[in-house]
């Protein structure tokens, strides 16, 4: 019999920072076993825990997409005992997995239609292992549209790979960075997510949205996204839970009679109306 | 199914202790301290049948209230031990031991996600798929007692490998399934064949049983009817009283809720998962500080939704074989069944 609860070996390959404090990190991480790496099938969306033995683990997000083989990324805030313990780790260390946990974003409901991704400060990871999935099978998809904001530009997630990204020349993907207020050296968008969402209007016809950030952000976003007319079914997001098991067994992560671990994280909005418990 | 046999009482003692000569035995067992509880037994000695209910329930047999997930050094994560030999367990009352099939649907099974071996938990399962469960009819139920409102009975069999009626000068044994007869048969020099007064008493113990617990309220809807009152403030009022101890929990034959942490000493240790309980308010309580159940009123409201609607529309059974531990261990009084009373009539009451 499998065990869910065994941490897969894995070592830190690359560590960057992500932001001038250094309390963003990124880590990608590499498989000590051959046949786990292969045995690693998941999708954008999915979630891993992460540990350090001895210190315990925590959920994070895969940032990296199954189209970037070789390792897995995932950004980490230094916030409590567990991410301190990873933000102290160097690279050659060893940290166990488990995953990929929970679902994804429907990227085979999404094919053939327009993709709207709106993100706010660190909740980026997941949807960048989104966008990566999706320009990797770019054919399959239509206009992707990408708004991103943060508190100032120091604390936007993946620097380079968004210039990178907007240099791509890709008519097809609009890339709009903002940041709340102006700073020096910003020649961007200023403004917050909800209103530079309105400002662009995306089209929702044949579109899907999908939204990750802070709650207040989320919450000013929904309305503008409907006043679009996007319907609750094709605005997607990704909730964050205390997850100790991840496979729906030890109980705290619930909303209502969902898991967060195995019926989330993704959820779309039309679910959650539904459901009891208000997120 | 080969029918019932009769185990002279006398012959107990050697019966547990012809089980215990080939697996691991448990028992409720008398403390000094008068509390009677689960225990690893080797014979006879010590173990109390007629106790209506242990202290804590049997569950910690099979989801033990701390253990082991792995250990580790310097090296890595060491390999974790594989199961032991059978298991069985001796004077399980009926809702305790629908308790450990509602467990086993937690446990012992994918969840909605079929035949994804990932999902089951290792640890339950080499220990629960090993047991075999005595059961034993509950001859006089207790105040506390509820079983009827939920499907069960005195003398009720879900979970029960083989069924003991305790008839005073013997115990009738009814297997209930095929593997609960193959253990009757490796004892078969201390059975002998049931009479049918053995039978007929047996019943009557039974009926007599069911006759004493008072008839069960009707509960239809109960799931959506919680649903629909999520959100009323009556809430507040019943929850008013909790101290958030967490004692309903930990007795409860069918919470479930655990922790996983870390014991390390100079980089060696274990992981062990420990039982937890969804009343405290660290139990949801994110790194952020953010707590999306941070107030005792959510918090029971979350034990009485799980129960009661969450896992019937899960798994189409109420995750509560009314045994009662909860109203009896409550420092404050706290009758679930009073509860539920009251969000029924209230809901009624309101033209739901």
């Amino acid at each position: 019999m499998s065990n869910a609860y065994l941490p897969l070996p894995m070592r830190v390959a690359r560590i960057a920072a992500e932001d001038p404090a250094r309390s963003l990190r990124t880590f990608d991480l590499v498989f000590e076993d051959p046949a786990d790496r292969d045995a690693f099938r998941y999708l954008p969306g999915q979630f891993c825990e992460m540990s350090v033995l001895g210190r315990g683990e925590s959920p994070f997000g895969i940032a990296s997409s199954p189209t970037e083989e070789g390792f897995l990324r995932f950004t980490v805030n230094r916030t409590g005992s567990v991410t301190a313990e990873i933000h102290d780790l160097r690279e050659g260390d060893r940290v166990g997995l488990r995953g990929p946990l929970g679902n994804w974003y429907p990227v085979d409901l999404f094919r053939g239609g327009d993709v709207v991704i709106i993100g706010g400060g660190f909740a980026f990871t997941t949807l960048r292992s989104l966008l990566v999935y999706l320009l990797a099978h770019r054919e399959d998809y239509r206009t992707i549209t990408v708004v991103y904001g943060a508190r100032n530009p120091g604390l936007l997630l993946y620097k380079e790979e968004l210039e990178a990204w907007a240099g791509l020349g890709d008519p097809g993907l609009r890339l709009h960075l903002t940041i709340d207020r102006p700073a020096d050296g910003w020649v961007g968008t200023t403004g917050f997510v909800p209103g530079v969402t309105k400002g662009l209007a995306p089209s929702p016809d044949g579109a899907h949205a999908v939204v990750c950030g802070p709650p207040v952000m989320i919450k000013f976003t929904l309305p503008v996204l409907a006043g679009l007319g996007f319907p609750d079914d094709r605005i997607f997001t990704s909730l964050e839970r205390r997850m100790k098991c991840g496979i729906g067994k030890c109980g705290r992560c619930n909303i209502g009679p969902r898991y967060v671990c195995i019926d989330g994280p993704v959820f779309s909005m039309a679910e959650l109306r539904e459901n009891p418990e208000p997120v | 199914m080969s029918t019932a046999v009769r185990l002279d009482a006398t012959s107990l003692d050697r019966f547990l202790r012809v089980l215990a000569d080939a697996r691991e035995v448990f028992a409720p067992v008398a403390a000094t301290d008068g509390r009677v509880e689960f225990a690893r037994v080797r014979g006879g000695e010590g173990v109390d049948s007629s106790r209506m209910l242990t202290g804590l329930s049997p569950k910690g047999l099979f989801f033990p209230e701390a253990e082991v997930l792995f250990r580790y050094d310097r090296g890595g994560i060491l390999p974790v031990e594989s199961p032991g030999g059978p298991i069985a367990v001796w004077g399980m009352r009926g809702c305790d031991a629908r308790g450990l099939a509602l467990l086993d649907r937690v446990f012992g099974s994918a969840f909605q996600k079929p035949g994804d071996e990932r999902f089951e938990d290792p640890y339950w399962k080499s220990r629960y798929d090993r047991a075999t469960i005595f059961g034993t009819v509950c001859p006089a139920p207790l105040s506390t007692c509820f079983c009827n409102w939920f499907g069960g009975s005195p003398s009720s069999t879900a979970g029960i490998d083989v069924q003991a009626t305790d008839l005073g000068e013997a115990w009738l044994l009814s297997p209930v399934t095929a593997k609960g007869a193959e253990l009757l048969m490796t004892v078969d020099d201390l059975l002998s064949p049931a009479t049918a007064r053995d039978v007929e008493a047996s019943r009557e113990i039974a009926l007599r049983a069911q006759s004493a617990l008072p008839p069960p309220p009707s509960l239809e809807g109960l799931e959506d009817l919680l649903t629909g009152v999520f959100h009323e403030p009556a809430w507040e009022g019943i929850a008013a009283p909790c101290v958030q101890c967490g004692a309903c929990t930990f007795s409860c034959p069918t919470c479930h809720c655990f922790d996983i942490q870390d014991e390390d000493r100079n980089g060696r240790g274990r992981r062990i998962r420990a039982w937890d309980s969804c009343m405290f308010g660290i139990f949801t309580r994110e790194a952020s500080g953010h707590n999306p159940r941070a107030l005792s009123t959510q918090r029971v409201r979350q034990r009485v939704m799980h129960k009661y609607s969450y896992f019937p529309g899960n798994y189409g059974e109420m995750l509560c074989t009314g045994c009662g531990r909860c109203v009896s261990v409550c420092p404050v009084g706290f009758d679930i069944r009073n509860v539920l009373l009251e969000l029924v009539s209230g809901a009624e009451g309101e033209g739901r």
